[in-house]
């Protein structure tokens, strides 16, 4: 399942309303992702340069169907993706539309940042380690982020209509709230795909709901 | 090639990237590896069309143009521990039975230190191109004259005399000399880079200077798995980087590349070592949505004493200028000038270069439909101061599946 959904509106949303909910959580992550590994370097004079490792565990949970009103907030945030030994970190970020994300190059070699997803086609060109560069994420759905000059390089970056999603810690835990109470589909998504979908009901007195997710 | 078997090709192209295809852009572009990524496996997938080059400008031997191929790289990298690494890449050229064309085995004593050797068949330490021909890495589906011409000058077969060679200029994709090897034969390019040489090789150091040397079965022209002559060459190349994305370093190069079946022929006084001697300096510059590069690769080989000159020694010079620009995410666009030289040669009748200098211009634009699958195409002319045709242009198109 892609992002499309998240342009339905649910239940009607307004802070000051009534009491409102969380939705809290643990994902965990059954699989054992590979590491994402360069392609052989047959070309190349000696070892490769050690790099970071990604943590494909992270997950994020959203909501498919978002409270009305959801949609409307016009706040301008920004955001961070690093490039940093040789990966970028975190491997998965989440955010709403309208989201700017800055690219620091935080390694001493060049790193060419861009995407080919019909979200968001970009290319930031090399720069050097110590600059920065940056992209405004305006349209919904999921984007993927190579580095051009290493292979092994990916990121995912997730952008939502709306503020209802959460990504994992590095216990898989998660927390969505100021949810209005109703009854919402919900999303676990892990390393390019949702991989579960749950239903759960907000009370009209408000209050947390544990959700776990299992993710084999 | 016959229509036939370009239609061959052509299916055989479709039929295989469409096999690739689904593995490949599921992965976006990952290898396939194995045991916790210590088993990787890659492979390009590339096929080159354009129209005939009766007058041999892209022919990297008899029977193989490079603006005219469909070429397949499996390439396998297995690491043990931080330490060891074995690295292999076998090829396929218009589905033709594989050959292997990298193998070594690749040692890192100490995590710490910048200290590599590798042995076997190995990537060149000389210049640049040469490690960087594979068809995701080249803007423009042709090559550098420097790394692909043929020139006249054979490694298993030598000229008797200075007008043998005036008579041969320009017809290196098929040359016969009545000293060494009877038959008809390609000649060498200054470096070849579709073979590598086999041998030992050291990396020391890396940013900002990194000195790499190699010791090897056959030459720069000639490259060997076996020995043919007795002799090794010595090349070794230093690169400087005094800023990130500014490179520039230089090569050297110096071995035996005669064969023992032309060197037998001679008389037993000149006999003595003929050798390939070469000189490179490289240059890249990268910064934004712009890669420009440099190349010049001097090449002289010793020849024995022949009829009609008292030169001891052919040499020839090739220059390259290469740039890349970004204009659009995923489309770019590129150029490259090139000339090849060859030094003069007087005799009592006539002063002329050894063999005829061609000059390239190539131009053209690529666009990434997926991250690895490219396409590009391209407008090539080339102009050659001798031989039977004198220039030819080309379109050509290349798509490149990798992963």
């Amino acid at each position: 399942m892609l992002l499309g959904p998240l342009a339905v509106a649910g239940p009607q949303a307004g802070a000051g309303r009534g009491p409102m909910g969380s939705i809290r959580g643990r994902v965990d992550v059954k699989r054992e992702p590979p590491p994402i590994e360069p392609r052989p370097a047959v070309a190349s004079l000696g070892m490769p340069a050690l790099r970071a490792v990604p943590d494909r565990k992270r997950s994020v949970v959203y909501l498919a169907t978002a409270p009305q009103g959801a949609f409307e907030d016009a706040e301008r945030p920004r955001a961070v993706l690093d490039q940093r030994n040789q990966a970028f970190v975190p491997y998965v970020l989440a955010i709403r539309a309208g989201t700017t994300v800055e690219f620091p190059n935080r390694d001493r070699t060049y790193h060419n940042v861009f995407s080919f997803s019909k979200a968001k086609r970009f290319d930031l060109g090399r720069y050097a380690g110590g600059l920065s560069r940056s992209v405004n994420f305006d349209e919904p759905g999921v984007v993927r982020v190579f580095c051009e000059i290493h292979s092994h390089m990916s990121a995912f970056i997730l952008v939502f209509a709306h503020r209802y999603f959460a990504t994992t810690d590095a216990e898989g835990r998660y927390r969505i709230d100021e949810v209005p109470p109703g009854t919402y589909t919900v999303v676990a998504w892990n390393d390019g795909e949702a991989r579960e979908t749950r239903t759960v009901r907000i009370p009209e007195s408000g209050g947390p709901v544990e959700l776990d997710f299992v993710i084999e | 090639m016959a229509p036939r078997e370009i239609a061959r090709s052509l299916r055989g192209l479709a039929a295989s990237l469409l096999a690739l295809l689904p593995a490949a852009s599921a992965g976006a572009g990952e290898p396939f590896s194995f045991a916790g990524g210590s088993i990787r496996l890659g492979a390009e997938a590339s096929g080159t069309l354009s129209g005939p080059d009766r007058a041999y400008f892209n022919y990297t031997d008899y029977e193989r143009s490079n603006l005219r191929i469909f070429r397949l790289n499996l390439d396998l990298e297995v690491t043990a521990g931080p330490h060891f690494a074995f690295v292999g890449e076998v090829r396929s050229d218009n589905f033709a039975s594989p050959r292997p064309y990298a193998l070594y085995v690749r040692v890192h004593p100490w995590t710490s230190r910048s200290f590599d050797v590798q042995a076997g068949r190995i990537p060149p330490v000389f210049g640049s191109y040469a490690r960087r021909r594979y068809a995701a890495d080249n803007p423009l589906p042709g090559m550098p004259l420097a790394y692909q011409y043929l020139t006249t000058l054979r490694a298993d077969a030598l000229p008797s005399a200075a007008d043998e060679l005036w008579e041969r200029r320009g017809s290196g994709w098929l040359v016969r000399y009545p000293i060494g090897a009877p038959n008809f034969g390609p000649g060498m390019p200054l470096v070849n880079a579709e073979r590598w040489d086999a041998g030992v090789e050291v990396k020391v150091g890396s940013d900002p200077v990194e000195l790499t040397a190699a010791l090897t079965q056959g030459t720069l022209s000639h490259p060997r798995i076996e020995d043919d002559n007795g002799g090794k060459q010595l090349s070794a190349r230093l690169a400087w980087r005094p800023v990130v994305g500014l490179a520039l370093a230089f090569s050297g190069a110096r071995g035996q590349y005669v064969a023992r079946e032309a060197t037998d022929a001679l008389p037993p006084a000149a006999r003595g070592p003929l050798r390939q001697h070469a000189a490179g300096f490289d240059a890249e510059y990268a910064a934004g949505y712009w890669i420009l590069r440099a190349e010049a690769v001097w090449s002289g080989w010793d020849i024995p004493p022949i009829a009609g000159t008292p030169k001891r020694r052919l040499d020839a010079l090739g220059l390259m200028l290469e740039a890349r620009y970004k204009v659009a995410p995923g489309f770019y666009v590129a150029g490259r000038a090139d000339h090849l030289g060859f030094s003069r040669l007087d005799t009592a009748s006539r002063s002329f270069d050894w063999d005829a200098p061609v000059t390239r211009l190539e131009i053209g634009v690529g666009y990434s439909i997926l991250r690895n699958l490219l396409v590009k195409a391209a407008y090539q002319h080339n102009h050659r101061d001798g031989g039977r045709i004198h220039g030819r242009d080309f379109l050509a198109g290349q798509a490149v599946l990798w992963f």
